[in-house]
């Protein structure tokens, strides 16, 4: 139950109301009150205070004053009359009830109309600040555009008139030259020293030429300067070799910095594969030492695999990937042996370790993982695995994009899995 | 990157042609307002456009195809009068051609056994003194050097030692050639090796490794005592080497510095100042660079010997004109700031470098 404030006093002109609200002690802020048209309410809790005024006010313009312990409203009216009372007789409840929420409502109106309009307001700001900076910088550019322009129109201009000297310069030189035949000769000193103007002449891009022209029949003297030029050149040269030493690099690529860690790394694991050499040595003692070569063996697997003699390769590869398993070469050799056998899951698993051991990825290793992918893919699409042997030849197309086949066969791929896809 | 700043030079395009076939190099013609387009046709051979600069255009002049794609050519061994251009094609063959009668060459020689990748002149074009001379560097890791007085075989030949894997010579550069005697060559390799060679003595004068192919290399004059080296590489990077001061063990002094992500393909020096060099990178980019000396070019170190000091180099203006790598560049010796370049978008570019004259 609300505590009712109603020690208040009041006075009045024609225009306005000065109310005055002791508030017991209570400290108040703008939130605790509310004020519309026609209703006035404080509510300091428990505190609470409210009123229907005689006659509307103008809520806008009326203001509150709080200090002192009171609240001072100082409430313009609307309509310039004196009031008999600050307050409505209570009409009743309902009444009461309907003003206040009509105030209520009133209010809420007011401030959503209140947002609306600054919203509004501030978005034209904005956009006002937008065309602005955007004029400001349109106006920069083409400020700077037309500096660019004149500067190019200026060049394009010296350019040409250049450019006509030139030709002036050219068709002088050319008179000069016929006449040169009528010329006397002239003694060295004289020849030397218009070969050493000479070069500074010609350095000139200015009018200066035509002059020097006239006087120093520049055509002719350059003649003569360049026939005793020829006289005056040494012999060619005696024929010499000067033999060279490179840094040493193992790939054929060009070197870059930024590759070389990944390039040394798959050195590295290569010199280790060639070093490993597989235990379980006693089974192979009654080998011959060639037989215990794992690269000998593979160029026999090679070899074996030429002539068509697929099993005869499986074999040899076998023996050498026993003695030393961390050849990529091998399982990759004999991948191809087992697709020809169609023994696709073998080819499958052998092209998967060379895949494996020719990690990380260097141009050095790019042919030997082409053929691995296109290996590996082939023997899905031999079982039907057509999705995976899709993936594998687009693997390859990544490595080596030129590849016509591969690019032929992935596309057939494609049109089959699209049929087995209508078909099923 | 450099803005619009009023003060600093800034790269203007002049004119953009679209050509039919792939670019590899374009060289002005010495004295003019022409340009050479050299490069690969789509059928395989090789083709050579000659263009001329008319106002806001590029004309062309002539076009002559050859049974090989060409891949470089330069103007530097020859003499104002007869302005022939040596070229080297993708089958290792040094040819010099007179561009009035272009049909047989006034000098060829299956130099190499593969492609040319670089070629240099001096002693031409009334530039400094000796000999003409043209040098080639192949993918069969061999750098040789051609007297064209000399038929058939070359004045020296720099080539691997027996039994020893070549690797690739992507570029060369005269340079030192300051009077008749005296000559160097510096040949880049494509497993980072820049090796310089004497002429005079016939002898390896020094070698080190920047630890990444090396695409271009260039002395900054080639008619002088050798001053400063640019060398550019694959990674974005290139090293500036201070030349007058070569220490015992150490070498040349230098300065790196990494410009871009990709490949710079060619540095080119400005004709009339030796100190601005320009790089062309992989991205379709073009870096204008100043060189700036340390307060001493040299220093004695705690054993006695003399020892260079690199100084430093600063970025003048950058701007990118294409997405493909721009792979030929070369300045106009006539006009300051005029250049052209070539990429591998097929497009051939003129362009003006101004203020130069500020800086």
């Amino acid at each position: 139950m609300p505590v009712w404030l109603r020690e208040h006093s009041w006075r009045q002109t024609l225009t306005a109301v000065y109310l005055s609200l002791p508030l017991r002690g209570a400290r108040a802020t703008p939130a605790n009150i509310f004020c519309s048209e026609q209703y006035l309410k404080v509510s300091i809790p428990p505190f609470l205070f409210e009123a229907i005024l005689y006659a509307p006010i103008d809520d806008t313009n009326s203001t509150a004053k709080i200090g002192n312990g009171n609240i001072f409203f100082t409430l313009y009216k609307k309509e310039p009359a004196m009031w008999d009372t600050l307050t409505l007789a209570n009409d009743g409840k309902e009444k009461l009830w309907y003003l206040r929420e009509n105030a209520v409502l009133k209010a809420q109106e007011k401030a959503k109309q209140e947002t609306e309009a600054k919203n509004i307001t501030k978005q034209e700001h904005k956009k006002y600040a937008l065309e602005a900076t955007m004029k400001l910088e349109e106006a920069e550019r083409k400020r700077i555009e037309d500096l660019k322009e004149k500067e190019r129109q200026k060049v394009a201009k010296e350019l040409e008139f250049w450019k006509n000297q030139q030709k002036d310069a050219d068709k002088y030189k050319s008179i000069q030259k016929e006449g040169e035949l009528h010329q006397e000769i002239e003694p060295l000193k004289e020849r030397k020293n218009e070969k050493i103007n000479k070069s500074r002449i010609l350095n000139e891009g200015t009018s200066k030429i035509r002059l020097k022209c006239t006087k120093g029949c520049h055509g002719s003297c350059s003649i003569f300067s360049q026939n005793l030029k020829e006289e005056q050149l040494p012999a060619p040269r005696a024929a010499a070799t000067i033999k060279v030493n490179f840094t040493p690099r193992v790939f054929p690529t060009a070197l870059r910095e930024s590759r070389v860690a990944a390039e040394v790394e798959w050195l590295h694991k290569q010199a280790e594969a060639r070093r490993i050499v597989n235990s379980d040595l006693s089974e192979l003692e009654d080998l011959k030492e060639d037989e215990k070569n794992p690269d000998w063996l593979k160029d026999k697997g090679n070899k074996m695999f030429a002539m068509g003699n697929y099993l005869g390769a499986v074999n040899a590869y076998n023996l050498a990937v026993r003695l030393n398993n961390k050849l990529p070469l091998l399982y990759l050799n004999r991948a191809a042996c087992h697709l020809k056998l169609r023994n696709f899951h073998k080819a499958i698993e052998d092209s998967s370790k060379a895949l494996e051991l020719l990690t990380p990825p260097v141009p050095d290793n790019k042919n030997a993982r082409v053929k691995a992918h296109v290996r590996r893919g082939t023997a899905f699409c031999q079982l039907e695995l057509y999705t995976e042997g899709l993936q594998d030849y687009e693997a390859a197309l990544k490595i080596d994009p030129k590849n016509k086949n591969i690019e032929k066969d992935a596309e057939k791929i494609q049109h089959l899995i699209q049929e087995t896809m209508q078909s099923s | 990157s450099a803005a619009a700043g009023p003060e600093r030079p800034q790269v203007v395009s002049h004119v953009q042609q679209a050509l039919s076939y792939t670019v590899f190099d374009c060289k002005w013609v010495p004295r003019s307002a022409r340009l050479l387009c050299l490069g690969s046709a789509a059928r395989g051979s090789g083709l050579l456009q000659l263009y001329e600069l008319h106002g806001g255009r590029l004309e062309l002049l002539r076009e002559i195809e050859k049974p090989k794609p060409i891949k470089c050519g330069t103007f530097g061994a020859t003499s104002l009068q007869q302005r022939y251009l040596a070229t080297g094609d993708f089958d290792g063959n040094l040819n010099i051609w007179n561009l009035e009668a272009p049909e047989i060459p006034v000098y060829s020689v299956k130099g190499h056994k593969e492609i040319i990748n670089s070629i240099d002149g001096v002693g031409g074009l009334g530039i400094g003194e000796g000999a003409p001379e043209i040098v080639t560097g192949s993918r069969d890791g061999t750098v040789k050097v051609w007297d064209p007085r000399q038929n058939d075989t070359p004045v020296a030949n720099m080539e691997p030692v027996q039994g020893e894997s070549k690797r690739d010579c992507w570029t060369v550069a005269f340079g030192n050639a300051y009077n008749q005697e005296e000559r160097v060559v510096c040949a880049g390799y494509d497993n980072g090796d820049i090796k310089l060679f004497d002429l005079k003595t016939m002898s390896l004068r020094w070698e080190t490794n920047i630890k990444n192919g090396v695409c271009s290399v260039e002395f900054d004059r080639k008619d002088i005592n050798m001053n400063k080296l640019v060398a550019t590489s694959l990674e974005g990077k290139f090293h500036v080497f201070d030349m007058r001061t070569q220490h015992p063990t150490k070498g040349f002094a230098s300065v790196s510095e990494k410009a871009q992500k990709s490949t710079i393909w060619q540095v080119r020096h400005l004709p009339q100042n030796r100190d601005i060099f320009m790089t062309s990178g992989g991205s379709g980019s073009l870096h204008l660079w100043k060189y700036e000396y340390p307060a001493q070019r040299s220093k004695t170190d705690s054993e006695g010997s003399e020892m260079g000091v690199a100084g430093s180099v600063s970025l003048l203006q950058n701007v990118t004109l294409s997405t493909q790598p721009i792979s030929s560049l070369d300045w106009s010796p006539d006009k300051k700031g005029l250049c052209v370049c070539g990429a591998f978008d097929q497009t051939v570019r003129v362009l003006i470098v101004t203020k130069l004259n500020k800086i």
